[in-house]
């Protein structure tokens, strides 16, 4: 088991390097250099200023000099300031002279979006579970049809337009739900419980929307998973040996169908990450997504270059615990891999 | 062609496609308003006789713009997919044909893609582009051939050994024989049923991008700028948000019919099961 680790946490440097390559060569396809996009936002930036960013961000220098101190940076976590809001840092916290403490703008952003993938996903598999199951021991009858057209509408639905429908429906002509934002005004005012529940109840809406675009794919790879497994020799033993069938479905089938779904979750990752961009740029959701559309609006390409770097690495950790995970669950993989 | 016409999922998802498409082509000639025309009497408008699916906030005809928007969507994700497709192909047929180490390389570079969120990704590239439909299509090409690399390479891998194979190289004949005569064509299945399915992602992902305003820009229509126009009048004038919505859904529906039901359909494991 930690031979395999130490070989997968190997394998995770070239990618590291291959990502932040990526990064940067995105942040020199700009036309003109990034100093540009600085001086728009301040246009009293002088010439001799500008000439002070560049040599701060090293553009004085060649390219591939640029890069290597670029990954000593990055090496440190230190993602550099925001140039749309008023410098602060883009990843972690900083304390000025004064003991002035700035948070960090993916560090306030991150735990939201995690939050509400975390929340989607628990839903996702509440529902994708007994929807892939009745699918499949109901294989081509009405119930698995119904659920199959559903998972249809699943893939198809942009959820955008899902969002704005739902949007309109439960916030704007019942009132049930609030539509924006984190908090309602005054909210911290309000007891620790009164507060958490007026933030759960923001959440509501983009959790569901998160949850409602993913449960297709998911019901859909858990009916196939099951059939897959239900025309097994091993199942035909349990059945022959007299086992009930619930014991034979829960016990013997679902177990095995479940194995590849730790995989799925650990692909999912990127386009959950991705996907936040919508849901939150719609509900006004200060999570990675919205940050990430901000800065792209407002061209900062410090915070565009920290995000993409911090989400691609989520990615890398997903994977890797998938993998895990997934050792660990079977032992046919973690056997073969401690031989 | 048989094949899909028995298959009743591949010949729906083929008459949706087929009967969006014809709208697309035929649309200077079936719109019944210039899709660009302001014209502020008729602002807002339910559907009715005159304007189908009613007019927007500047009075213009929503069909026509539908129509109109169906060309944009229709064509980015095509051109997006052939984009994604080619590439594909090529890196994967060099990576599954000659392995080694061109094939570690290229196998890195499909990971290392992968692990970039693919949205943020698009969304990074587009910052720093004059968003126009050429872009968008380049860019959505660009960030989207891995899962044809990986098909490709997988095919070739279990192509290559075969005794036909073997046989012909055994014969004397070129790589590139091998490569065009050989494996390509009997490829050709899985490629064509992931393009299908990834046209359906790519109008997804261009009327994601056109709602966000870096899409498709105004005043050329595309179905997602027409929803995000709309998104400001949801409260009263419902037509707006909800046809360009539908369109989306149906197309994208279409395309996945499409694909889910070739594979079916080609594929002599899963048909025989049903």
């Amino acid at each position: 088991m930690l031979k395999y680790l130490i070989n997968r946490l190997f394998w995770m440097v070239p990618l590291l390097v291959g990502i932040s390559l990526i990064s940067f060569l995105i942040m020199h396809l700009a036309p003109g250099d990034i100093t540009a996009t600085e001086a728009s936002f301040n246009p009293k930036t002088s010439e001799e200023s500008r000439q002070k960013l560049r040599e701060l961000y090293n553009l004085d220098k060649p390219v591939i000099v640029q890069y290597g101190l670029w990954l000593k940076r990055m090496s440190t976590l230190n993602f550099g300031h925001s140039f749309a809001s008023h410098q602060s840092p883009v990843f972690w916290q900083e304390t000025d002279k004064e003991g002035n403490v700035t948070k960090g703008m993916i560090q306030e952003a991150l735990p939201i979006t995690l939050l509400i993938n975390v929340l989607s996903l628990i839903l996702i598999i509440g529902l994708a579970l007994p929807l892939g199951v009745i699918s499949a021991l109901t294989q081509n009858k009405l119930p698995d049809r119904s659920i199959t057209i559903f998972v249809f509408i699943g893939f198809a639905i942009p959820s955008f337009w899902l969002a704005l429908m739902l949007m309109y429906w439960t916030g704007v002509s019942h009132n049930w739900l609030p539509i924006s934002g984190l908090h309602t005004l005054g909210a911290e005012k309000l007891s620790a419980f009164a507060q958490l529940l007026d933030t759960l109840k923001h959440l509501t809406l983009p959790i569901l929307i998160s949850g409602l675009t993913g449960l297709a794919g998911i019901s859909l790879f858990v009916r196939n998973g099951m059939l897959d497994v239900l025309h097994q020799d091993y199942i035909t033993t349990a059945r022959a040996k007299g086992l009930p069938e619930n014991t034979v479905v829960y016990k013997h089938a679902l177990r095995n169908a479940l194995l590849p779904l730790i995989t799925i979750f650990g692909l999912s990752i990127p386009g959950l990450i991705g996907g936040s961009v919508i849901a939150e740029s719609i509900f006004a959701i200060p999570g990675m997504g919205k940050l990430f559309y901000d800065a792209v609006l407002m061209r900062d390409f410090p915070v565009i270059m920290g995000i993409l770097t911090i989400g691609s690495a989520l990615t890398l950790i997903g994977n890797l615990l998938a993998d895990l995970a997934y050792a660990w669950a079977d032992p046919r993989v973690r056997k073969g891999v401690s031989q | 062609m048989n094949a899909i016409i028995k298959n009743p999922l591949a010949l729906a998802g083929l008459i949706i496609i087929g009967v969006i498409s014809m709208m697309a082509i035929f649309a200077p000639c079936i719109a019944p308003y210039d899709p660009d025309a302001i014209n502020v009497k008729n602002i807002l408008l339910s559907p009715s006789s005159m304007h189908l699916m009613g007019t927007d906030g500047l009075g213009r005809d929503v069909y026509s713009r539908m129509l109109f928007g169906a060309r944009i969507s229709l064509l980015v994700g095509i051109v997006a997919v052939g984009i994604a497709t080619i590439i594909g192909i090529v890196l994967g047929a060099i990576a599954g044909f000659y392995r080694g180490w061109v094939d570690t390389v290229i196998m890195r570079i499909v990971d290392i893609m992968l692990s970039i969120p693919t949205f943020f990704l698009i969304l990074a590239v587009i910052a720093f582009l004059t968003p126009s439909i050429w872009n968008i299509m380049i860019v959505i090409g660009l960030t989207s051939w891995m899962g044809v690399t990986r098909l490709v390479r997988a095919e070739f891998m279990s192509l290559r050994n075969r005794e036909f194979v073997l046989a012909s190289q055994t014969l004397g004949a070129k790589d590139s024989r091998l490569i065009f005569k050989q494996l390509l064509p009997n490829s050709l299945t899985p490629i064509i049923v992931s393009s299908v399915l990834g046209i359906a992602s790519a109008v997804l992902v261009e009327s994601g991008l056109s709602f966000l305003g870096l899409g498709v820009q105004a005043p050329q229509a595309s179905w997602g700028n027409i929803l995000t126009d709309g998104k400001e009048y949801i409260e009263f004038a419902w037509w707006l948000s909800m046809f360009p919505g539908l369109a989306i859904l149906i197309t994208v529906m279409g395309y996945n019919l499409l694909g889910e039901g070739l594979r079916d359909a080609l594929d002599p494991r899963t048909s025989n099961n049903k």
